[in-house]
């Protein structure tokens, strides 16, 4: 049985009294309950309390609360007409506002005069009565206000009106003359100031600033003399004012209503209420429980959310409105025995994105009933519901990051969790050369095949795996260490020239990868500028990439020859970085070269570039263009191959070449799925060890 | 006067080097590095310098061979420009690019912005989960791409390959830069944001006026970055774009040397070469922030 | 303006207690109102809630005879100054004056005239169209002052503006403050943990502990006449020494009876109700003297001397090892190791009840 407390509470914890009589005695009465051990005497209280709960309608107060709503309904009736006639009364002179206000005013002073005698008797009255003595309290300062600046604003007008256009012309005049002055002067600044940088006195960062200075000094000297022009003048005036009265309006309403929001939080409500039943009856449909809590334009946004559910969410994922899919539906069914237009893999990617929307509304649902609870629960302790203007601070206040971030939020997830899903998905199918079209679910059979190393595209998983692995370890480690020994070079003191070095160096990298392994791969084509150049030296006729080793060995070179750039850019950055004193320190203690080299710049260096190094083994873990545009991941190997692979193909070429060439989708799914958690856990190992990770700092 | 100087400075036989005077093991090491550093510029500069040869030379055909023959001529040029799509492939690439590069800088400068700012609930956890998500290879996805385009395509024909292709370029650099812009912003004091609202800021004017100029330096390392991405791609552009009026450059001077049918390798080099000087000069005059970027990032966490 | 807090209160959402309650204050037009308190206290907080950063939780605010609780900052009338400066470092010294005013969209005249106006007043004309980062830190402290002066703001908020300064900086804008303070006659409430810059520049010194007001007024009832032992220690340097013990047959015996003293016949009559009770005393180091009134004196045994020119500072300690700081003239020869006896100055003792803390003699 759901009971009262005696006290009404805000969300301060402050104690308010409880004004309705009835409830009060309820609550007094299950407070005894509560408290009661005697059995028999607690029978008694809820005897008592049943009693009284069902003469409710005879309790004095209730009866006085009935009048009071009679009289209330009488009262507002009359009130409209009233407000009307006294608009009539208003002069036909008065400014808009001010007659607005003045009816405001009005308005509110009735209310006082009716309310006063019932805010004894229940909070609303005296809620409404508060609400209106704070308007009337405000609203004067503010029509005198309006007042004020409409007269400073007649006077300018009519000052304008008898402006002199040749006092405008003479100015205008004056301007030019002052412009011209304004600019010699400035020019010869100018000039002072480059005389002093040829002299040496300042140095060439203070000259800029100077002349920024100067030229910003003639700018606003200008600009001043402009609004010296009378008519120009007056005008400025006159808009200054007019958006001194509208901020000033808009300032003063806002106080007010600020005002108002603070009283809410300072009157409680009394209902008869309690249990939260709204929130749990209109879980199923976001803002009708709004509506009912009285916050109507807060329902409204969640009425969006109901509709987008409804007519959106749900109907996508029974089926209505896909484009070829049945919704979640088709991720079981996958088309099969549909027409023959149907694809399994439309079928597929529209449940997964049905799902999806499924998950949205449910998470719709789930705000608005939280936010319906809240207002609920908080109302049964006596706190008053927030107004509209109350919500739309909050959401300005911290609503705006929601808003920001939804686009990119919604773009990340369509993007980036539904294709890499539907993949998952696909692994566990069967879509081959045979199944494009129509494909059904297989279970593990796809990883069970690349496992043991079976069939047509399973047989040379671990072969290519094993090449990956290799390949990833000794390009990215050639690199690497060049990068870090180029670097280490070209920064020893003694070197000149570093600039030249550096920006040859940096080349690899500036060059956009793909034309230079292009033309790699065409210079070291049969009959191309390398294949000639190497045959006349060792006299044979080797045919780079007809071999496997000869190719695997360019590759490595390549990569080799591409990534050093970028290894020596950073290293070179950290090494600039690195204090001197460190090495006059070592040298101190006696350590030679080689020493200082172990054991001060490589930890330093290291420590700072790990994680971008990391990075570069991933990255050639998958690095797809470099096999690829280089021999298209060949030489052909039949023999160890098949005929889906080439022997320099990595695991990623090769799902190039199962899904997109030979239309072995599910397997290469698979593939895909393999290499993924694999990059990702390196990828999260190395956060782990980060700096902002570890300390904790998100 | 300076020669006189060091001509008595040498007679006195003074040593003016601040450092300690080489050994011998010291001058043999010297001359060692310079052979290895000018072996390596070596290494560097002839295959780029064979490709510009070859794109100059007239004498080359279809196959490139050694530019012992040479004779200047501007024909490849000409062939590229009047016998493929190489314009249109510019032309898209920028398009691309460009459009990655500021639909990017305008989430992330939002989400970033929001993520240092505010507290709000479910920060901690849409955090990590961007954190996570930043790991997801992109290739991940491709076999689904192609298929979502056409479903997308059905609905709104507007909706082209380029477009799809630029939204999964923005996905994952979203992610990313989110977290570096947040970790830029976070450095920025708050005691900026209350002076600014005491001045009569509104949080939107916070953002604008104040927050996102001094991120500036930032917001350019993120354009930069994910302006470069579509031009550094192969796979993703190759998957989507399937008719070669539509090619990114990567895809489209390709078909100059792989197919067959469109071969002409001279022609690609001088492709390449005009391709790859601008974006060489934005390299090297930019080097250091592009660095900055990718330690500050790292570093930061 | 005047600035009359009742009531009020500051309790942050997830936090169990409240930050400040009961806060109750009237600072009058043109005072120079000093908030201060060790960290942690709210004075921050406080601060803050009359500027309209933070939201007033319950009581009420008012500027004269304005309720301001629900009035956004920019409207509020007020300028202030942060410890760090704030200033904008993408705009120049003249842009980062003007920008209040800017904002307000007011007329370019006025805006030129107030920022040459204060840059003058402040001496900063040579730096107006430099970036922060290019000028000094005492500069751009000036430029902070600038751009609160610009607005003429009928209150001035100083978040302990000076914190960043070196020594004889701080020294020199202490002065330069109040001077400031009082040729624009504003009323500046100044928030600081450091003592001396209270007593120095403090027309109403209000002292926070823990979210609450331990005594309101000028600095020398703060120095002469501290409401608790918690304001007696906060106050004055070297610290008070404070000595527990026990009021029996109207005197004054330490713990351990090392200390025993009569108090004056005025301060006796307050005592009268502590027969028998905990109290503690509390003598400034400057208030000893050898013999009193009565002759209660003590033995003292000098560990360290601070020679500081003017006067000496003997850290002492007493037969039973407790700790004393004696103040003495600089010329009187004492060195350390040797034993003296010292007396009271009766008049200048303060009473305290060991329990609450408070002050016994009025």
């Amino acid at each position: 049985m759901a009971t009262y407390s005696v006290h009404l509470k805000d969300d301060i914890g402050n104690k308010y009294e409880r004004k309705n009589k009835y409830l009060l005695q309820l609550a007094q009465l299950d407070e005894k309950i509560k408290q009661e051990a005697d059995s028999n005497k607690k029978t008694e209280l809820l005897k008592e309390r049943k009693s009284l709960v069902s003469n409710k309608k005879k309790h004095p107060h209730n009866i006085r609360l009935e009048e009071f709503r009679k009289k209330e309904g009488e009262f507002l009736n009359s009130l409209k007409s009233n407000v009307a006639e006294y608009k009539k009364t208003l002069s036909e002179k008065t400014n808009n506002q001010v007659k607005n206000l003045k009816t405001r005013m009005y308005h509110h002073e009735k209310r006082i005069d009716f309310y006063k005698e019932y805010s004894e008797l229940t909070y609303e009255a005296d809620f409404k009565y508060r609400e209106s003595k704070i308007h009337v309290e405000q609203i004067p300062e503010i029509i005198d206000f309006i007042e004020g600046i409409e007269a400073e604003l007649f006077q300018a007008i009519e000052a304008k009106d008898n402006l002199d256009p040749k006092d405008d012309a003479r100015m205008k005049e004056d301007l030019k003359s002052f412009k011209k002055e304004a600019k010699e002067k400035r020019d010869k600044e100018i000039q002072k100031v480059k005389e002093r940088r040829k002299e040496g006195i300042i140095s060439s960062k203070a000259e800029t600033n100077a002349i920024k200075e100067v030229k910003r000094e003639y700018k606003n000297q200008v600009k001043l003399q402009e609004y010296k022009i009378p008519s120009k003048e007056n005008k400025d005036f006159i808009r200054s004012k007019k958006r001194e009265l509208a901020n000033g309006i808009r300032r003063s309403e806002k106080v007010l209503k600020a005002d108002v929001a603070d009283t809410r939080r300072k009157i409680p409500v009394e209902f008869e209420k309690s249990r939260p039943v709204v929130a749990y009856a209109t879980i199923l449909l976001p803002g009708v429980g709004q509506l009912i809590n009285g916050q109507r334009r807060k329902a409204l946004f969640f009425i969006l959310a109901t509709l987008f559910s409804y007519f959106i969410a749900i109907p996508y994922a029974l089926g209505y409105g896909n484009y070829q899919g049945e919704g979640v539906a088709g991720l079981i069914s996958l088309a099969e025995g549909g027409a023959r237009v149907d694809k399994s893999l439309i079928f597929m990617i529209e449940g997964v994105v049905a799902i999806f929307l499924v998950l949205i509304a449910i998470g719709l649902f789930y705000a608005s009933f939280r936010d319906v609870l809240k207002t609920e629960r908080r109302m049964i302790r006596g706190i008053r519901p927030t107004n509209w203007f109350e919500t739309k601070r909050t959401i300005f206040q911290e609503g705006f990051p929601y808003v920001t971030s939804f686009p990119a939020m919604l773009v990340i997830i369509f993007i980036v969790l539904v294709p890499v899903i539907t993949t998952f998905l696909l692994s566990f199918t069967n879509m081959n050369p045979q199944n494009q079209s129509k494909f059904t679910w297989v279970g593990v059979d796809n990883y069970k095949l690349i496992a043991l190393g079976e069939g047509l595209a399973g047989s040379v998983f671990w072969l290519i795996f094993i090449w990956t692995i290799i390949w990833t370890l000794v390009a990215t480690t050639l690199a690497i260490l060049l990068g870090f020994f180029l670097a280490l070079l070209v920064n020893n003191d003694r070197i000149k020239g570093k600039k030249f070095f550096r920006t040859i160096y940096i080349l690899p990298w500036a060059v956009p990868a793909f034309i230079t392994i292009m033309f790699f791969s065409i210079m070291v084509a049969p009959g191309g500028v390398i294949t000639e150049i190497l045959n006349s030296i060792f006299n044979s006729r080797i045919e780079i990439k007809n071999d496997t080793v000869l190719t695997r060995a360019a590759l490595i070179l390549i990569q080799g020859w591409l990534g050093s750039a970028y290894v020596f850019l950073l290293t070179t950055g950290v090494l600039q970085a690195i204090p001197g004193d460190l090495y006059e320190a070592a040298d101190i203690d006696g350590a030679s070269s080689f020493e200082k080299l172990r054991r001060i710049t490589v930890p330093l260096v290291l420590f700072q570039i790990a994680p971008l190094l990391v990075t570069q083994y991933t990255f050639n873990f998958n690095n797809f263009s470099v096999i690829f545009l280089f021999n298209s991941g060949g030489p052909f190997d039949p023999q160890r191959y098949g005929n889906l692979a080439g022997s320099s193909d990595l695991l990623i070429s090769y799902v190039y070449k199962l899904a997109f060439v030979n239309q072995y989708q599910a397997i290469a799914a698979a593939i895909t799925i393999f290499i993924s958690l694999g990059v990702m856990f390196f990828a999260f190992l190395g956060f782990r060890r980060s700096k902002g990770f570890k300390e904790g700092r998100l | 006067m300076a020669l006189f100087s060091k001509k008595n400075k040498k007679e006195k036989g003074l040593y003016l080097s601040d450092k300690p005077p080489l050994t011998v093991a010291g001058i043999i090491g010297l001359v060692m590095s310079y052979t290895i550093l000018f072996a390596w510029v070596l290494a560097i500069v002839w295959p780029l310098f064979q490709m510009v040869v070859s794109a100059f030379n007239g004498r080359q055909q279809q196959y490139i061979m050694g530019n012992e023959n040479f004779e200047f001529s501007l024909r490849h040029f000409e062939f590229l420009y009047n016998e493929t799509y190489y314009l249109t492939w510019v032309r898209n690439t920028l398009f691309i690019a460009i459009s990655t590069a500021l639909l990017t800088l305008v989430m992330v400068s939002f989400t970033g912005y929001a993520y240092s700012r505010y507290r709000f609930k479910g920060r901690k956890a849409s955090l990590m989960a961007i954190m996570l998500i930043q790991t997801i290879p992109t290739f991940a996805g491709i076999t689904a791409f192609f298929t979502m385009h056409s479903i997308v395509s059905s609905v709104i024909p507007a909706f082209s390959r380029q477009m799809m292709l630029i939204l999964i370029y923005a996905g994952p650099a979203i992610a990313s830069n989110t977290f570096i812009l947040k970790g830029y912003i976070d450095s920025v004091s708050t005691e900026l944001d209350d002076a600014a609202k005491i001045d009569g800021c509104s949080n939107f004017d916070i953002y604008r006026l104040i927050i996102m100029p001094i991120a500036r330096p930032m917001l350019t390392i993120i354009a930069l970055w994910s302006f470069i991405g579509p031009f550094m791609d192969y796979l993703l552009a190759k998957v989507l774009l399937t008719s070669p009026s539509t090619y990114t450059l990567a895809v489209g001077l390709f078909t100059l040397i792989s197919d067959f049918r469109t071969m002409n390798q001279p022609a690609f080099a001088a492709g390449g070469l005009l391709t790859a000087i601008p974006i060489v000069i934005m390299f090297v005059v930019l080097q250091k922030q592009l660095v900055s970027g990718l330690t500050s990032g790292s570093v930061k966490g | 303006m005047k600035v009359i807090m009742k009531n009020l209160g500051k309790k942050y959402e997830g936090r169990e207690n409240f930050t400040l309650r009961n806060i109750n204050l009237e600072i009058d037009d043109q005072d120079f109102c000093v908030i201060l308190g060790p960290s942690g206290c709210g004075k921050t907080t406080l601060l803050r809630m009359i500027a309209g950063l933070n939201s007033i939780t319950e009581g009420d605010l008012y500027f004269d005879e304005r309720r301001v609780n629900t009035i956004p900052p920019k409207d509020r009338d007020i300028a202030m100054v942060f410890q760090s400066y704030a200033l904008y470092p993408h705009m120049t010294v003249y842009d980062n004056m003007a920008f209040s005013l800017v904002m307000r969209k007011e007329r370019k005249k006025l805006i030129d005239e107030r920022v040459k106006e204060a840059a003058k007043l402040l001496q900063i004309e040579e730096y107006l169209y430099a970036k922060p980062a290019d000028i000094s830190g005492g500069q751009r402290q000036r430029v902070a002052l600038g751009r609160a002066i610009v607005r003429n703001p009928s209150v001035f908020l100083m978040d302990e503006p000076l914190s960043n300064l070196d020594a004889k900086l701080r020294e020199h804008m202490r002065v330069e403050l109040v001077r400031l303070h009082k040729s624009l006659g504003t009323t500046s409430i100044y928030v600081t943990h450091d003592q001396t810059e209270a007593m120095t520049m403090a027309t109403k010194i209000i002292l926070l502990d823990d979210g609450k007001i331990q005594q309101v007024g000028k600095p020398e009832e703060f120095y002469n006449k501290p409401e608790n032992i918690f304001v007696a220690r906060f106050i004055g340097s070297p610290t008070i020494n404070i000595i527990k013990g026990k009021y029996k047959g109207g005197k004054f015996v330490s713990e351990t009876d090392t200390i025993a003293l009569t108090p004056s016949k005025e301060d006796a009559e307050y005592l009268k109700d502590f027969e028998g009770k905990e109290i503690s005393i509390g003598i400034r180091p400057e208030r000893f003297e050898s013999g009193g009134e009565f002759g209660d004196t003590f033995e003292a045994t000098i560990d360290v001397i601070e020679m500081l020119g003017k006067e000496k500072t003997l850290f002492a300690t007493l037969k039973d090892g407790s700790d004393l700081v004696i103040s003495t003239p600089g010329h009187y020869d004492y060195k350390e190791g040797e034993t003296h006896t010292f007396g009271f100055d009766i008049k200048a003792i303060h009473y305290f009840d060991s329990e609450t803390g408070e002050r016994i003699n009025r």
